[in-house]
């Protein structure tokens, strides 16, 4: 039997709400199987979801928040692994190409840069695709939004490319391949944490501008020909990429 | 009828332990007992919160176990400390619900 898409949609805005107050990962997952399992029989015995979670779906959630204790040690370990994701991401790309230096601005830029990203993304993650989960214009519109967050993201190192900075640190080429090491160990460590291969996939998309832009000979590099067969390359790659994430997360989802 | 929700807080963590001590039982069948036991007005999903903090409180304990469809099911059993607050909880009640026929009654209580 099926979960109805109301109680799905529930569950949902559920754990993305414990989550965002900062509750024990696994405290979340038994609650809401507990309240899975009890949504099934209820639905089965032909109840409707209000006599289960009441007239105000947020207020009961509040209540079930409110009765589970904060995870501050959880939470000491996402603020920081966080803040580490941000500054890995930003130092791959120039790691690997050789070039990773250290200016005040950019300091200024990663952090302004940092935690607008995670206000961005967290509004995302828990505000709106909840409230999206069952519509396919949900998914274009958080789509888009990761786009333009991104896109400004990349504007803004490009327009940091031109200014005239002066670096405070400038790295050697040993210092170099340890900052790409430190960057693996740190996607690694967070996709382990978070059991997601997104940490993974993403860096190895960022990384390959950079990778190619060090290891290619640069006739090849510039070849328009080429280019254009390595974006069309990427792109089937990440089409089909996010087709076997959908399917596979479809086949979870309605276990 | 009003409504009874204010009336019930306090009086449904009792009735939940009472129900518990009978035997190992579920979430679903928690709400299904109380519901044929006359509790018909509340939103059985207010048995959730209660449950949560009655096992942070260590008056009841937990077990996951396979159910024969879906999610895992969790068993509650009643601890030692549930028991002895399952008591308390009755005493608390006869006395607060003799007061509540004494004054709908007009009686008083001999001193």
């Amino acid at each position: 039997m099926m979960l109805s898409k109301q109680s799905e949609q529930f569950l949902i805005e559920l754990r993305m709400y414990l989550i965002s107050k900062g509750k024990n990962d696994e405290e979340i997952n038994e609650i809401t199987e507990e309240l899975e399992d009890h949504l099934l029989e209820a639905q089965a015995a032909g109840k409707d979801i209000s006599h289960i979670i009441g007239k105000s779906p947020k207020e009961y959630m509040k209540s079930i928040g409110n009765s589970m204790k904060t995870d501050f040690r959880q939470m000491m370990v996402i603020i920081p692994m966080m803040i580490f994701l941000v500054a890995a991401y930003f130092s791959i790309g120039p790691a690997i190409e050789g070039k990773f230096a250290l200016s005040g601005t950019i300091l200024w830029l990663a952090f302004a840069g940092g935690v607008m990203g995670i206000l961005a993304y967290g509004i995302l993650l828990f505000k709106v695709i909840p409230k999206f989960y069952h519509s396919v214009w949900g998914y274009v519109i958080a789509g888009v939004i990761a786009l333009l967050v991104t896109g400004a993201g990349v504007v803004l190192l490009l327009w940091y490319r031109d200014q005239e900075a002066t670096t405070v640190f400038v790295a050697s080429s040993l210092q170099n391949n340890l900052i790409v090491a430190a960057c693996i160990i740190i996607f690694i460590a967070s996709a382990l944490y978070s059991k997601s291969w997104v940490s993974i996939v993403i860096p190895i998309f960022v990384a390959i501008g950079p990778l190619a832009n060090r290891f290619l000979p640069k006739e090849i590099n510039e070849d328009p020909v080429f280019m254009i067969m390595t974006v069309i390359v990427l792109v089937l790659v990440s089409a089909l990429g996010s087709y076997f994430i959908w399917r596979k997360y479809r086949k979870t989802s309605s276990q | 009828m009003a409504d009874t929700t204010q009336m019930l807080k306090g009086i449904l963590d009792g009735c939940l332990l009472a129900i518990i001590n009978e035997g190992e039982t579920y979430g679903y069948e928690l709400a299904a007992k109380l519901e044929s036991y006359g509790f018909q007005s509340f939103s059985e999903g207010t048995i959730y919160p209660l449950l949560l903090r009655m096992q942070r409180e260590k008056l009841v304990t937990a077990t996951l176990r396979k159910s024969t469809a879906g999610p895992k099911r969790k068993y509650y059993t009643l601890t030692e400390k549930g028991r002895h607050e399952l008591g308390e909880f009755i005493q608390r009640w006869e006395q607060l619900s003799a007061s509540v026929e004494h004054v709908l009654n007009k009686g008083e209580i001999d001193r």
